[in-house]
């Protein structure tokens, strides 16, 4: 039988780490209603670049721009893989390194003809474990990262892409579907297509929740607009130029505040399930502290009454 | 409320943030081969911006001024994007 005050200390840890998964569950649902908001704040942008783009696409070759034209002698592939730095979050990172495994073997890559950009330090990790070459890589980023951070990464691609080192470019990241549900996704980003930019700006909408309201109607009216025939100035190739790095850069910044959210929801529900289990143990020591307890007291009366009967 | 005839919507937006989505008189923008000015029902034309000032004249009579430091207008027959 366990002693009285070990296991009035072990309720006592329990009882404190309840308190700090709760916490922290308090703290992720914050960051991530913040996190879900400012995804949704690019929503209006990156549908005001498609219908530009939609319109442009009436009047010139997009096809030929470097962004959009598929060059099949390089088979260069990379990943860009947006992880989180800090574990605690449930099968989040571990949901999206198994896609980039399954994607790996669909396409039978090798450490020769894939290279990695990490954004976060789980991914990191499984890259070098896995001895692939990392072209870049960013940690710490803040969950109140600017457009213009994001750049110098987008620019890193799209600059692979130009200059002829022609290779494909996909994104790795966890899509924020709901509070509880958060899927992995891989996504190509480049070749840019139309129909990619389209696939991101409808799900930049979460299903459930707070902002669910939002989805639909005015997306979808919002995204195909009609090709009037306009005016390029200087011309139309530079207008391209200026818009289709945009969108690159569109799509990978909504790709993290998209992880930062899915992080902030999985952390959240794994520090409740956390702080429910702690609560559970705490309960049912406490039940057996009582238990021993009254055995203590039972058994040290029924020595004092034997005592008294021996006495006499 | 009546959209005024003289008046055009205008949407100025960055990734991040809109920093003006609503009725304007003109805009007056830098545009990479030199500064113009936008009234309503302008001609449909696409065009890039270079770093400079924007300049918004609202109904009222006021204005308003945003910095920029590169962009692409998108005109159409209802409306005025400018994506930062």
């Amino acid at each position: 039988m366990a002693n009285l005050k070990s296991i009035k200390s072990k309720i006592l840890s329990y009882k404190k780490t309840g308190t700090v998964t709760h916490a922290m569950e308090a703290v992720s649902a914050v960051k991530m209603r913040k996190a879900q908001g400012r995804a949704l704040s690019t929503r209006a942008y990156a549908r005001a670049a498609l219908r530009v783009l939609s319109h442009i696409a009436g009047s010139v070759d997009v096809e030929r721009h470097p962004l959009v034209h598929k060059d099949p002698s390089k088979d260069m592939t990379c990943i860009v893989l947006v992880t989180s730095d800090k574990g605690l979050a449930g099968s989040l990172n571990a949901a999206v390194l198994r896609k980039v495994q399954e994607f790996i073997r669909e396409h039978s890559l090798s450490p020769q003809n894939l290279e990695f950009i990490c954004l976060g330090r789980r991914g990191h990790e499984f890259a070098q474990r896995n001895g692939y070459r990392v072209l870049q890589y960013e940690t710490n980023i803040t969950d109140g990262i600017l457009e213009l951070e994001v750049r110098d990464i987008t620019n890193r691609i799209t600059a692979l892409q130009i200059s002829g080192d022609a290779r494909k470019v996909y994104m790795a990241y966890t899509n924020f579907r709901s509070t509880f549900e958060q899927e992995p996704i891989m996504r190509q980003i480049l070749p840019l297509r139309r129909q990619i930019l389209q696939e991101i700006v409808e799900g930049i909408v979460p299903e459930k929740g707070k902002y669910s309201a939002l989805a639909d109607s005015d997306l979808r009216t919002g995204a195909i607009g009609g090709a009037a025939a306009y005016t390029m100035e200087p011309d139309a190739t530079s207008v391209l130029a200026e818009v289709l790095p945009k969108l690159a850069n569109v799509a990978v910044f909504h790709a993290l505040l998209e992880t930062k959210a899915s992080e902030h929801s999985a952390r959240m529900v794994a520090m409740k399930n956390a702080t429910d289990k702690a609560r559970d143990m705490a309960k049912g020591l406490t039940r057996t502290f009582n238990k021993v307890r009254q055995a203590a007291i039972t058994r040290e009366v029924s020595e004092i009454t034997s005592g008294i009967e021996a006495m006499r | 409320m009546a959209v005024h005839p003289n008046t055009f919507h205008l949407t100025i937006a960055s990734v991040g943030e809109t920093r003006f989505d609503g009725a304007a008189v003109s805009a007056t923008l830098p545009g990479t081969s030199g500064q113009f000015t936008v009234l309503a029902h302008h001609e449909p034309f696409v065009t890039t911006l270079k770093g400079g000032t924007i300049v918004v004249r609202l109904n009222d009579g006021e204005h308003k001024e945003f910095a920029i430091e590169n962009g692409v207008l998108e005109c159409s027959r209802s409306r005025v994007v400018v994506l930062l």
